[in-house]
């Protein structure tokens, strides 16, 4: 006799949710609209240059100086371990001192279901995406945009700014 | 060697090669469709097919089992295994037909593969079982 199935798949979340389609690398991707403060163009990228940091965290290419906020930007495709890209698309992300550069981005939809990631996905992108999203038969996932700079990568930053201009300012 | 009442078992090509699966886990043998493919980092996954409203992932392990040489898939046995805590739909790319048959599970003894979990003779081929939970969780920790 067959034990029965305590743990099952999560089953799909079903909440209705906007999101905003996006580019990386030829893959599209989605983020939650409420996440997104606002799309701009690259101008204003400054390089990102802070000691050693700026080889720890490799995908940190660029800062952005916005009503006196310094938004960390980070490169998607660098993130996403893909093939360089041609970004042309900056995101700034709501309450988060992080941006992201992306190729391009599409247009604001609704999904109605979040399907868990497969439990067999086992290495990063178990934290870079929230889930997976089926959107006319296509499937699309939605990235967790706490993962761009995570808790880890923004204490190396904040310390490494303390050190630099004296005073924590992230 | 061990000996277990016979049981029933789908067996799959890849290459010149057979393996088998226990038919109890299988659930579906499925035409080509579309893999789709996101960025990630788990080795021989190559995407997820949508069935039915599911997403199932595909777990390329001709690699592991016949290495890079494999004739190209042609169909997809759907399994419901292990993963984790849990068990879960996972697609099998497999390189032609499939057949179901019936033997005794016996241990092998050319091969200390923790993924083979023992063969079945048909006819006069030993044809050995893939334990396809254990091959994930030991690729997913290579």
């Amino acid at each position: 006799m067959k034990p029965l199935k305590q743990f099952g798949p999560q089953p799909p979340m079903q909440a209705r949710e906007d999101v905003i389609v996006f580019f990386v690398s030829g893959y599209k991707l989605a983020i939650a609209a409420g996440a997104v403060k606002e799309i701009r163009g690259m101008e204003g990228l400054q390089p990102f240059t802070l000691g050693g940091i700026s080889a720890q965290i490799g995908k940190l290419r660029h800062t952005l100086e916005r009503n006196g906020t310094t938004f960390f930007v980070v490169d998607a495709a660098r993130h996403f371990q893909l093939e360089a890209a041609q970004p042309s698309r900056v995101m700034i992300l709501r309450d988060l001192h992080t941006a992201v550069l992306v190729d391009g981005t599409d247009r604001m939809m609704e999904i109605s279901t979040l399907h868990a990631l497969p439990r067999v996905f086992t290495h990063e992108e178990r934290s870079w995406y929230r889930g997976l999203a089926v959107v006319n038969g296509n499937v699309v996932p939605v990235v967790n945009h706490h993962a761009f700079l995570n808790k880890t990568e923004m204490e190396m930053l904040r310390a490494g700014l303390e050190r630099v201009r004296g005073v924590a300012t992230v | 060697m061990t000996v277990q009442v016979n049981k029933s078992y789908v067996l799959f090509p890849l290459g010149e090669k057979r393996f088998a699966l226990p038919a109890e886990d299988v659930t579906e043998l499925a035409r080509p469709d579309n893999v789709q493919v996101f960025p990630h980092r788990t080795p021989l996954l190559t995407g997820v097919l949508v069935r039915r409203g599911k997403i199932v992932p595909v777990c390329d392990v001709a690699q592991v089992l016949v290495g890079p040489a494999a004739p190209p898939r042609k169909f997809y046995l759907i399994a419901d295994c292990t993963i984790g805590s849990g068990r879960e739909l996972t697609a099998v790319p497999v390189t032609g037909e499939c057949v179901l048959a019936s033997g005794a599970l016996t241990a092998t003894v050319d091969t200390e593969l923790p993924y083979i979990q023992g063969a079945v003779t048909v006819g006069e081929e030993a044809i050995q079982i893939v334990a396809l939970d254990k091959l994930l969780a030991m690729e997913a920790h290579a």
